[in-house]
């Protein structure tokens, strides 16, 4: 029970009045986030990393908020799933299934309260497992070895673009691209200057923070630009609230059902979210079979998905907090916030920086509990933000990224740079590279190289010791299929996801 | 020809490839003499790989997006203009005038009624100015509104 101990210790860092006020913020900022229109979870997270740092936020607060944001956002994006049939990010595609056809049947404010509550369960469930998972992952990972570090990043990278991605030989160029990126600057262990064509401002590497925020804000601003969507939608009413308790009730095996898989979908990698909502909802139709209505409005068709997605949003962090590796967007931009708070992401961060880790499981429970009180009675408020047109929005949440990276170095060249990286993002995106890999190449690069390097010490010289070890062995196979799968399995299951969308008769 | 924009990409990241890995043989040897692995060791294998990527693009290129063409394109590049244009004003100018001048363009261009745009601009750069300046007391450029 040793982990119940340092669970508790990580409530009386999550408790104190300056860590639940920002937590309150992050969960309130984070669901602002994920129901304004083209705001994605990653997105949010990112643009607010210059503004935790700017603030001079302690490692613990800022992880904190940035988690809080990141359920908020997961809580969010059912919003516009369910009242405007428009997913805000993938994952939420499989709520607009029966939650869009529950609103036209005039239940929207019961899809709405009905997700909430999925959600909370699904992040629920996922956090326990979460708490319950990581340290024995933490443990086990002790034993990795520099070789096992390696052959476990590129074991990330070729499972990143996931089971469903499309092509992943371009998740490997962006891979690549991002690490390339990473090389930039004095290397650390020679002092060798690498491509930094006696740049001043390049000696210290590019800052991946404006990486970042150049990439997902700035390119999505330009996406709105050239798709013309900035006038805003219709105004939505939400009714009357005529949820039962009863028939919550009725929904909690859905719910568990669905938390579970997702769970286990985020800590898998490869899978993710969205894979996580849909297996919730297939696996629900099946359990149900002809009992349900589902595509035409069935609650339980909007609670297992949003369970699984929000499980698989806990899951996800498992192998972040543990091994350092993300598997998401958004979990990839948490760890580049850790990195910057020099926190050494991996097993040890169980052990040296305990408080962090349980405080921020921590803010993860009490977020979803203040996520759940603040979402049922302000649904309201969140439903009026949907209808500010983008055209206002947009300019100003760009600015406050311009704004955050300025006041980190008050230098106008890190401007430059961001928008530099803004329009590759929007070139990149065209060319349908995945960005997230960008980033995660970026951040794992220098700790990449850094243990090919001591493996390669260890071995005098001797290759072969990436791929001795079992374990080694191992992950490269499971990378090798991270990377052959997508094309074997991905377009069966993409065709399934697709015909489970266009079954489901949303008629006008 | 499809698959046009991944050939022209592929072709792209070649050279860049290529110039990557030609460039990391030419740093010098780091003293203490060559070890296992020298600075340009992980550099050399990821040209390789992109390499092999960039070729794969070239040879079996998905079908292209539609790009922007005519007024789309050059929306855009306005767009990037006024970003460009406001990190070089941020600093003479002052947030104050320069955000407004940024954030009103960008909502015009965007379908905003152009006083209406100028009016979010001014109202948000104020805003934010206040709250940086005076909540957060971190100083951003006040530039001609400067007080003296």
């Amino acid at each position: 029970m040793e982990t119940l101990g340092f669970l508790m210790d990580g409530f009386a860092v999550a408790f104190t009045p300056y860590n639940l006020m920002f937590a309150l913020f992050g969960a309130f900022v984070g669901t602002l986030i994920g129901c304004l229109p083209g705001l994605g979870p990653a997105n949010g997270v990112a643009i607010l990393i210059p503004l935790a740092f700017t603030l001079g936020l302690p490692p613990e607060t800022a992880m904190i908020l940035l988690t809080a944001v990141y359920a908020g956002a997961m809580y969010g994006g059912r919003i516009s799933s369910i009242l405007l049939n428009i997913p805000g990010d993938e994952p939420a595609m499989m709520t607009c299934l029966d939650g869009y056809p529950m609103a036209r049947n005039g239940r929207a404010a019961d899809a709405l309260a009905a997700s909430a509550i999925a959600s909370f369960t699904g992040s629920l469930i996922g956090t326990i497992g979460l708490i319950m998972l990581a340290p024995i992952l933490a443990r086990f990972a002790l034993t990795f070895g520099p070789a096992e570090y390696f052959a476990l990043f590129l074991l990330a990278f070729a499972t990143l673009g996931g089971i469903t991605g499309k092509n992943p030989m371009k998740t490997v160029i962006a891979a690549t691209l991002g690490i390339m990126i990473s090389t930039v600057g004095i290397d650390i262990s020679t002092g060798t200057q690498r491509y930094t064509f006696n740049v001043l401002e390049l000696y210290e590497g590019i800052d991946f923070i404006l990486a970042i925020v150049g990439l997902f804000a700035i390119s999505e601003l330009l996406f709105f630009v050239e798709h013309r969507m900035g006038g805003g939608r219709d105004k939505v009413s939400v009714g009357k609230l005529s949820l039962t308790f009863k028939e919550i009730v009725s929904t909690l095996p859905s719910q568990f059902r669905g938390g579970v898989l997702g769970f286990i979908a985020g800590v898998l990698p490869g899978a993710g979210a969205s894979l996580g909502s849909f297996i919730s909802y297939t696996l629900e139709k099946q359990v149900l079979g002809k009992k349900g209505k589902f595509g035409e409005g069935d609650i339980r068709g909007v609670v297992a998905p949003e369970a699984g997605n929000n499980g698989a949003s806990s899951g996800a962090l498992v192998p972040m907090l543990t091994l350092g590796v993300p598997g998401s967007g958004t979990t990839a931009v948490l760890l580049a916030m850790l990195i910057s708070l020099n926190i050494t992401p991996g097993p040890l961060m169980f052990t040296q920086n305990a408080d962090i880790v349980w405080g921020v499981i921590a803010a993860l429970l009490i977020g979803n509990v203040l996520l759940l009180v603040l979402n049922i009675p302000m649904v309201g408020f969140f439903v009026k933000l949907l209808s500010v047109p983008p055209m206002y929005l947009l300019p100003i949440v760009t600015m406050v990224a311009f704004v955050g990276i300025y006041s980190i170095s008050h230098s106008t060249f890190d401007l430059y740079f961001m928008v530099v990286f803004g329009v590759a993002g929007f070139f990149l995106r065209k060319l349908e590279i995945p960005l997230v890999p960008i980033i995660l190449g970026l951040l794992l690069g220098p700790e990449m190289e850094k243990n090919l390097g001591h493996a390669l010490v260890l071995s005098d010289g001797d290759w072969s010791i990436l791929w001795q070890s079992g374990l080694a062995k191992g992950l490269w196979l499971v990378a090798g299929l991270g990377l052959i799968l997508p094309y074997l399995v991905g377009p069966i299951l993409r065709r399934r996801m697709r015909n489970a969308i266009k079954e489901s008769p949303v008629s006008d | 020809m499809t698959g046009l924009g991944d050939r022209i990409l592929g072709l792209g990241l070649l050279v860049l490839a290529v110039a990557y890995g030609w460039a990391a043989q030419q740093w010098p040897e780091p003293f203490g003499g060559a070890e296992g692995v020298g600075p340009e060791t992980f550099p050399t294998i990821l040209s390789v790989v992109l390499v092999a990527g960039s070729l794969y693009l070239m040879i079996k290129p998905d079908p292209d997006a539609d790009w922007p063409v005519g007024k789309s394109a050059l929306e855009l590049l306005v767009s990037v203009v006024v970003l460009v244009v406001y990190a070089l004003l941020l600093e003479p100018l002052g947030f104050i005038i320069s955000t407004t001048l940024a954030v009103g363009v960008l909502s015009w261009r965007m379908g905003a009624a152009p006083l209406r745009a100028f009016l979010t601009g001014l109202i948000s750069a104020v805003v934010v100015f206040v709250l940086f300046n005076y909540g957060l007391s971190l100083s951003l450029p006040a530039g001609l509104l400067e007080v003296h």
